[in-house]
């Protein structure tokens, strides 16, 4: 018998980058928490520039939760949309026509999620590639059609407007309350992606067939991703109803579902925070663009394209990949 | 006589009207160490994925270990303590050597299911798979992705995975394909090595007569799914119809049967 010491860890980071890592994290942590008193400085801009920090914050959740399914598990959703419209109608439903309270509201938002994609997952898993793609989008549109003819309870093109807000929830609070949720959950997922279950997940995105050979329900677990993918959409859709104080048919079209895919491949479908750089370099990018000149948003499809190209043939692992990749030159 | 760790009985199987795999039975002692030999298109591989639930049967049994597993999903077969490697590498590309045979291990633990310990942080399960590694000389690319390894350490690899499963029956589908000679003959040592230290039952499939006839106690004839002879390898290299078809004066494997 063998017996060979070792530290797993030393293994695969160098403790000084860790550390490094570790410091800069913390670093920007502290940034994002002082952003909005600083914006707040800036009269009616930094209330505005509160409110798409917020927005990005919501959107980064969103566009992880996914990747948790599309880079981490290789299965590409084409009806993501689906559990963060779920849980922006449960937020707005409960709130607004049961006075819930915001904290149970968004509770029950990830739990309804979760209960769409138990059932939606459960067809969805059974196909793989192109076919899964388009099931999703199939059961996306449908919960899409649903919110859009049941006028009595979705309110349906109209959609469901003056979601109450608690009085504390200045722009202010709502930004630090969001950004606390989303640090909580980039917490989970990280754990998620690099526990027993992550490296499963890994495995059947590499190779599916092995995996089965390696004696893993392949069905199973990329069920239970897809649950756990759909429960943090649905949380990030709770919020997103809260932020805009309504929720509406298009929180559930195919377009949402096309944002987090976007955002994924742009920032690196490979890294947990890839998605999140993504969703932030897309928004902030568009509205730039947007006050540098006002024409320049009707050619935002042509200008998100380039990027796309650009980003698809020369950093398939996305702005992070690039990142890592120029680091690991410099240090030769 | 040691008693059967696998029963094939009147198995059958069929692609969209052909008969790939007809009325074969069979039965392999526990500990044994045997191949299957037949020309292209005999069935070899369609057994394997038979035994291992990648395909179900039209017809017939397949008795491991006292259970019917016929038509069992791999994964279950898996558990049940069945592994392969196979004829085209097989392994996860972008996972490390490591974490290839670690991911086994976690699976053959049951421990996929942990969601809080990073599996970074598991040392026995590394420790285990480090042995793993070591015992088919993969130890030193321990950290390298796997996709990058040269064909016949990948193919070393895929065994290492099969045995990280720890399984009762491990079948091989020609474990030295597409390696040079040297390297053939090193898999093959390494092979027998594993066979002798572990206990494990080994089946594997082989294309090179030398190897089969050097290393198995017993050898079994497959042809248009059928068994044509089974023996050990002096039996067989006297079995007249196994001379008739292909041994005699060709030693090539490919020709009709």
């Amino acid at each position: 018998m063998l017996n060979i010491k070792l530290n797993p860890e030393t293994n695969i980071y160098e403790p000084e980058t860790k550390t490094r890592h570790r410091v800069a994290t913390a670093l920007l942590i502290v940034v994002f928490f002082i952003l909005p008193f600083v914006l707040a400085h800036l009269g009616r801009t930094g209330v505005y520039w509160i409110w798409v920090t917020t927005e990005i914050i919501i959107m980064s959740l969103f566009a992880m939760s996914l990747n948790l399914i599309l880079g981490f598990g290789g299965m590409v959703s084409f009806g993501h949309a689906a559990f963060f419209g779920v849980g922006a109608y449960t937020v707005a439903l409960l709130m607004k026509k049961a006075a819930a309270p915001l904290l149970l509201a968004l509770a029950a938002a990830p739990l309804m999620a979760a209960v769409a994609a138990v059932i939606i997952g459960w067809f969805c898993v059974r196909l793989t590639g192109l076919y899964f793609s388009i099931l999703t989008l199939a059961f996306s549109q449908l919960l899409y059609m649903v919110a859009f003819q049941w006028y009595t309870f979705t309110g349906g093109d109209d959609g469901l407007h003056g979601v109450p807000r608690p009085d504390f929830l200045s722009p202010t609070n709502f930004y630090l309350f969001c950004l606390v949720i989303f640090l909580i959950c980039v917490w989970l997922m990280r754990m998620l992606v690099n526990s027993s279950f992550g490296l499963t997940i890994r495995t059947i995105r590499e190779n599916m067939d092995r995996a089965k050979f390696i004696g893993v329900n392949v069905r199973f677990y990329q069920w239970l991703n897809f649950i756990i993918a759909g429960a943090f959409a649905g949380l990030a859709g709770g919020l997103f109803a809260q932020l805009n104080r309504f929720a509406q048919t298009e929180f559930l079209h195919w377009s949402r579902s096309a944002e987090p895919i976007l955002a994924s491949l742009v920032g690196g479908m490979y890294s947990l925070m890839g998605p999140t750089v993504g969703s932030a370099f897309l928004m902030c990018l568009r509205i730039v663009l947007q006050q540098a000149h006002k024409g320049l948003v009707e050619y935002w499809a042509i200008i998100l394209g380039l990027i796309l190209l650009v980003m698809v043939l020369f950093a398939p692992g996305g702005l992070i990949g690039l990142v890592q990749k120029i680091i690991k030159k410099k240090n030769g | 006589m040691a008693a059967d760790i696998l029963r094939v009985e009147k198995l059958s199987k069929s692609f969209s009207g052909r008969l790939v795999i007809d009325n074969l039975s069979f039965r392999v002692a526990e500990g044994e160490l045997s191949a299957i030999i037949g020309p292209n298109g005999a069935g070899k591989t369609t057994l394997f994925n038979l035994i291992t639930g990648y395909h179900v049967p039209d017809s017939g049994k397949i008795i491991f270990n006292g259970q019917n597993i016929a038509g069992l999903q791999p994964f279950k077969t898996v558990r049940l303590g069945l592994a392969r490697a196979f004829q085209r590498t097989n392994i996860f590309p972008k996972m490390t050597v490591l974490e290839n045979v670690v991911s086994a291990c976690i699976t053959r633990q049951e421990r996929n299911l942990n969601f809080r310990t990073p599996y970074k942080k598991l040392t026995q399960i590394h420790q285990r798979a480090y042995e793993i590694l070591d015992s088919v000389g993969l130890t030193a690319m321990a950290q390298r992705l796997s996709g990058t390894l040269a064909h016949g350490n990948q193919k070393l690899l895929d065994i290492a995975v099969a045995l990280a499963l720890e399984p009762r029956l491990l079948l091989l589908d020609e474990p030295t394909a597409g390696m040079s000679p040297d390297e053939r003959w090193q898999t093959v040592a390494l092979v027998k090595d594993l066979w002798e230290r572990l206990k494990v039952t080994m089946v594997f499939i082989e294309h090179d007569m030398d190897i089969v006839f050097g290393i198995s106690q017993k050898i079994r004839v497959l042809c248009y799914g059928n068994l044509l002879a089974e023996g050990t390898p002096k039996e067989i290299s006297n079995n007249l119809k196994v001379i008739e078809v292909y041994l005699g004066e060709k030693p090539m494997m490919d020709e009709a049967c």
